[in-house]
């Protein structure tokens, strides 16, 4: 196809500017919030999502192209808050420091999970996390039931973070890391994970390290969960780990509802599909009267709707958008020929 | 000492007998249908608010509202299995996961429409010995001290051993064991051996709602409230049962089970030594390290096989 091809939609293949496009977008909600156009809550509930989006790009790359299931999400984004508690809180200590430990402290734990996964693998793999992430939640637990960190404690570069700023972070590290994520899935690490996903054995006799890309997919997911975690803390800035179900199975599920449901090969669908999962019903749904009555129906209709995607289009949101374009684009090649033909 | 030490593992006699029984059908359906079902919890959940409300509404002893409990769970499980797994195009392992937590949530959505959402729920044991004006305890001397066991726990005791015998002895010896477990090791070759595995999958998964709602109304009526989410833990201590016996044998697993739980009271009991006081927050965190430990050394699990891979 020799066609000349519009100039825009080129440029809209690369993801820099695919992600700059939605830095631009998220960033005018804020500024639209600002300027009394839409509620604050909107705003906040948009924070928390992309809190959210950034746990599942690193499972993304874990899953869609690695091929490792995991659910011990929420025992890494548990880390991470508490590392947020006990750096920003407790020591007082500035968020570059505790960014810092965060990332430090999760690339361990990452690579011990990483080593197990060289044991074990499948479904196995998948509830040994489970178990793995409920020993870190009971450790919490023990360690302090509720945590919560005081609004004069979050300094940025020496100046308190506002609500408004730490929605700005929340999209700044969002879009550091999709980038990431993105130019890494392209190159040839991605491919190496790809072909280990699809099977181990011939991957291995192809030269590829089994354990060097575990270890780096593992890395990956646990060090943007335990981000996750951080930027939670710094967001919300309060968690009690006794009650909520934060950090129990519930949220590592969603977040690997979200990937699937979304196309776990897809960045922005993953992305779309926790939007689908916690977007919708925080910033939309809670707003309607009907819903506020019925906090269950929420619920019901987000777990229907997971059924209906993942029965009928095994490949997510990714799937559908892509079935959609090749019909329109079979559509245009028909009336091509027909142009001819007369 | 001894006496309260032995006293300490009878108590968790009823766990185990839960687990047991959570960790069994958590098999059936990992074995048959090759996936975990996350939705094992709140089927059980479900079908224990069905006894429930008919023990408050009708005044329907437990021992008898069991049954139309039991049945709402085969019933969830045939619906998981029939309706949505065989209806769905290629629906894959990790796509059977998910579709079993999106019932979770509509679970965990539906139950306050149907039941409200009341403070406590009344319940009772299958034999409610304080109504009938007896101890709910029995008090067997025992080397030196005395043994404090709870009728309900050896009533649940009495129930598992047999439901699960029986299921075992279906497993040996009947077609239907035959056809699980051919189905188990590998499910296309059994259907080419004119084995037809659509009844064998939807039978496990009602036979698993089952006994969800089975432990879960044991649990209710040893003392547990009953909410949305009680049976959780249970279902994740079934999972990890079940790695630590090793998913490869039907009774792997119920040998986990028993050993968390042994484990776990053990821990729990070491509180009571003077200076161990502490301990009983790092209950979870000490069996679950253990375990890792154990699965890290043994992937396959205490009594699993080794898995032979094929390329």
């Amino acid at each position: 196809m020799n066609q000349k091809q519009n100039p825009i939609s080129n440029l809209l293949k690369k993801p820099g500017a695919q992600i700059l496009l939605f830095v631009a977008l998220a960033a005018g909600v804020q500024l639209l919030s600002g300027g009394g156009i839409l509620p604050n809550s909107l705003v906040y509930a948009l924070g928390n999502t992309l809190i959210y989006a950034i746990v599942a790009i690193g499972f993304c790359l874990l899953l869609g192209y690695a091929g490792l299931a995991s659910l011990g999400t929420a025992g890494f984004i548990g880390v991470g808050a508490y590392i947020a508690y006990y750096m920003m809180q407790e020591l007082g200590l500035p968020f570059i420091l505790a960014l810092a430990a965060t990332i430090a402290v999760s690339l361990l734990l990452g690579i011990i999970v990483g080593f197990i996964s060289l044991r074990i693998e499948g479904i196995y793999l998948a509830i040994m996390t489970l178990g793995l992430s409920e020993t870190i939640r009971n450790l919490l637990m023990a360690l302090k039931p509720t945590i919560k960190i005081d609004l004069n404690n979050l300094k940025l570069f020496g100046t308190p973070v506002s609500d408004t700023g730490s929605y700005y972070l929340i999209l700044g590290i969002f879009a550091v890391l999709m980038l990431l994520v993105a130019n890494l899935i392209q190159s040839p690490t991605g491919r190496a994970m790809l072909a280990m996903k699809n099977s181990t054995s011939a991957a291995q006799a192809m030269g590829i390290s089994l354990m060097k890309y575990r270890l780096l997919s593992f890395v990956i997911a646990t060090v943007f969960a335990a981000l996750g975690g951080l930027l939670y803390m710094v967001h919300v800035r309060t968690m009690t780990t006794a009650t909520s179900t934060l950090l129990t199975l519930t949220t590592s599920l969603n977040i690997l509802g979200g990937v699937v449901i979304g196309g776990a090969k897809s960045l922005w669908g993953s992305t779309f599909g926790i939007f689908i999962i916690y977007g919708i019903q925080s910033m939309f749904l809670s707003k309607i009267q009907f819903f506020q009555k019925n906090p269950a129906f929420i619920t019901m209709i987000t777990g229907l709707l997971i059924i209906l995607v993942v029965m009928f289009f095994p490949g997510g949101f990714a799937q559908i958008v892509w079935e959609l374009k090749m019909k329109w684009q079979g559509r245009k090649l028909k009336e091509k020929e027909a142009a001819h033909e007369s | 000492m001894f006496a309260t030490f032995v006293s300490t593992l009878l108590s968790s006699l009823l766990t185990i007998c839960i687990t047991c029984l959570s960790a069994f059908a958590v098999t059936l359906i990992f074995k048959t249908s090759t996936t975990t079902n996350f939705a094992q919890g709140s089927i059980a959940a479900l079908g224990c608010y069905v006894t429930a409300d008919l023990f408050k509404k009708l005044g329907l002893p437990v021992w008898l509202g069991v049954f139309p409990g039991i049945l709402v769970g085969v019933l969830s499980g045939l619906f998981v299995d029939v309706v949505i797994f065989r209806r769905g195009r290629s629906v894959n392992p990790v796509g059977k996961q998910i579709i079993t937590m999106g019932l979770v949530s509509i679970i965990f959505g539906g139950i306050p429409l149907i039941f409200g959402n009341p403070e406590s729920i009344p319940f009772e044991p299958f034999y409610n010995a304080v109504a009938a004006g007896k101890k709910p305890n029995l008090f067997v001397p025992f080397a030196g001290g005395e043994l404090v066991i709870t009728k309900h726990s050896l009533i649940c005791l009495g129930i598992t051993l047999l439901v699960l015998g029986s299921l075992f002895a279906l497993l040996k010896f009947s077609k239907w064991g035959l056809a699980v477990r051919t189905t188990a090791s590998s499910e296309s070759t059994a259907e080419l051996m004119g084995i037809n595995t659509h009844a064998v999958t939807a039978v496990s998964w009602a036979i698993a709602g089952g006994l969800g709602v089975l432990a879960a109304v044991m649990y209710a009526g040893g003392g547990a409230k009953i909410g949305v989410s009680f049976m959780t833990t249970i279902q994740v201590n079934a999972f990890l049962a079940g790695i630590l016996g090793g998913f490869s044998t039907f009774y792997g697993p119920l040998v986990g089970a028993v050993v968390i739980q042994l484990a776990s009271t053990c821990v729990g009991f070491l509180a009571t030594v003077p200076g161990f006081s502490g301990i009983t927050r790092w209950n979870m965190v000490i069996v679950y390290a253990l375990m890792l430990i154990v699965i890290l050394i043994k992937p396959q699990g205490l009594l699993g096989k080794p898995l032979v891979k094929k390329v």
